[in-house]
């Protein structure tokens, strides 16, 4: 493919941690290794914290609370001009648009921009009544997006119910070197530990349903232990627990990249109990790439991302005894554990930053491909145009 | 100027306004039906070109061999109509050969093999694209307004092509 410019609009601020951050920073840093230019516009709340030298600053972001969470988003006048202001300077041959169906930056380069767009959809949302109403509002403008790519099934069917509009399914990627070659850390090893990883005091991380299950666990594996990785208040968590369990959790706190990586090599079963509100799981497919057996709810996401239990075990969503079952009946049988994990590693691959931004080059390549370039619309209107 | 006036000229303005929208929205449409078509049509010929470089420069049995080439020429010499039913079949065909390239029992330059999933994704990804644009031009030409006052001009209803194969 011939070098390109290429603009990116990062939704929510730069500088808070996040998937879609993280995605974008992973690959504006391929690309700008293949030889592209890349500029990032982003909403930026403390720009000392900021080091790539590719972001452009569009504004202090604000917090407004969105799907669940709260979401640190830029939009309004003053920001709309600066989109502008960046197409219009940057020159560029395409822009890659991440979230343009909410209320942000993303959302105003879209309506001010026009030519090749590339829109990255990476919500799966089933709040209807929310997305009827704006949708007449933002119909004209997602409709100008040349290509969409949905990060997981579950975002490209929330887009088809919502928008009536169908999109390339690319999945978010992964260093999966990093996570086959971890090394083994015998802190986060024993025969019979499980692992679990994430924000666990919100209650749809599922933890809990993990810790009723080590009451039954534990009564046919007495060594069973649960390794709990992740920010929170461990203490609020141990105080409710039955005492005679309170030995067989440990929590280590939050974890760096590379630690991260270890502990998901060296735990022999990874756990994510999560009851809902997942798109697409992306710690499932690090845990799969460092060769470890996982085991998951089966909600939607986690379903499709484990090909349907194929490469990894599913149990009944909250049901504590269902987990126990399968927890149980993997750490008994090495054979099936370790056929799970060679599966899973081999499946894995196609979520390797080289495989996922080699897709989404190709479809830049599908967008450039008429030849145009991206203007501002308002120099481009039909009356001012031929 | 009395109160009447004044609001039925501001009905105007807005009214005006609305139209302008969007005859510009779907002209924009109409732009992209073209170029996704363009792109999409350059990809197709590419694959039928490479289907007959695949016979050439292979061991296929005859039977297959025919096939291939037979569905590569009728797709390139297709007209507008037959054209999707003529690419359906050569996808059908090329998937005879990716198939047989699986259990090894064909011998083909490693390159092409590459080359023929390489264009399978991006046909796919083209006609993916394509219908996107279709599907969004033929739903703002069936609005009220825009068949009332005919904004959509002289510009043909783009086609919805059936590449059932080939969808993602």
């Amino acid at each position: 493919m011939r070098k390109i410019r290429i603009g990116m609009v990062c939704p929510y601020g730069w500088d808070t941690p996040g998937g879609v951050q993280t995605h974008m920073k992973d690959l504006a840093e391929y690309l700008i290794g293949e030889g592209h230019y890349v500029s990032v516009l982003a909403p930026i709340s403390d720009e000392i914290s900021v080091h790539e030298n590719y972001v452009v600053n569009a504004g202090k972001p604000i917090s407004i609370p969105m799907n669940g969470s709260v979401a640190r988003v830029l939009f309004g006048p003053i920001a709309s001009s600066r989109a502008k202001q960046w197409i219009a300077s940057g020159d560029f041959d395409l822009l890659h648009l991440h979230e343009p169906a909410i209320p942000s930056l993303s959302l105003l380069a879209c309506s001010a921009a026009e030519g090749p767009l590339v829109g990255t959809f990476h919500v799966s949302t089933s709040k209807k009544k929310a997305i009827y109403a704006i949708g007449p509002i933002l119909e004209p403008i997602v409709e100008k997006l040349t290509a969409r790519i949905a990060v997981s099934e579950l975002a490209r069917s929330t887009l088809k119910d919502h928008f009536d509009t169908d999109a390339v399914v690319i999945p978010n990627g992964i260093d999966g070197q990093k996570y086959a070659n971890a090394q083994i850390i015998d802190e986060y090893y024993s025969k019979n530990t499980i692992g679990f990883m994430g924000r666990f005091e919100e209650p749809r991380k599922g933890l809990q349903v993990l810790l009723d299950s080590l009451a039954i666990v534990s009564r046919f594996i007495p060594d069973a232990k649960v390794l709990i990785a992740g920010p929170g208040d461990s203490q609020a968590i141990l105080k409710e627990i039955n005492p005679q369990l309170r030995e067989r959790i440990k929590f280590i706190g939050r974890l760096s990249d590379d630690q991260k990586a270890s502990f998901l090599k060296s735990v022999p079963i990874y756990v994510a109990p999560n009851t809902g509100g997942e798109s697409f799981g992306i710690i499932l497919t690090e845990a799969l790439s460092a060769g470890t057996a996982v085991i998951a709810s089966d909600i939607p996401a986690f379903k499709s991302t484990l090909e349907n239990g194929e490469i990894g075990a599913l149990f009944k969503n909250e049901d504590s005894a269902d987990l126990a079952r399968v927890i149980v009946s993997l750490l008994r049988d090495e054979e099936r554990r370790k056929e799970l994990a060679t599966k899973g590693r081999l499946s894995a691959q196609k979520y390797d930053w080289q495989v996922v931004a080699e897709q989404i080059e190709s479809v830049y390549e599908m967008a450039i491909a008429g030849g145009q370039r991206v203007t501002l619309s308002s120099e481009n209107k039909f009356w001012s145009r031929r | 100027m009395n109160l009447e006036t004044l609001l039925t000229l501001l009905a105007i303005v807005i009214i005006g306004w609305y139209l302008s929208f969007l005859a510009s929205r779907l002209d924009r449409l109409h732009h992209r039906v073209e170029t996704s078509w363009a792109t999409l049509d350059s990809f197709l010929q590419q694959r039928a070109a490479l289907a007959q470089q695949i016979v050439a420069e292979s061991n296929l049995d005859p039977a297959t061999a025919y096939l291939i080439s037979t569905s590569a020429i009728s797709a390139r010499k297709a007209n507008i109509i037959e054209r999707s039913a003529a690419e359906s079949v050569l996808s059908e065909s090329l998937k005879l050969v990716q198939n047989s390239a699986q259990d090894n029992s064909l011998e083909l330059p490693s390159e092409l093999l590459v080359e023929l999933s390489d264009i399978t994704n991006k046909v796919k990804m083209a006609i993916n694209i394509h219908l996107e644009a279709v599907n969004a031009t033929r739903n703002v030409r069936s609005k009220i307004f825009i068949r009332l006052f005919r904004l959509a001009g002289k510009a043909p209803l783009p086609v919805r092509y059936e590449f059932e194969d080939d969808s993602l």
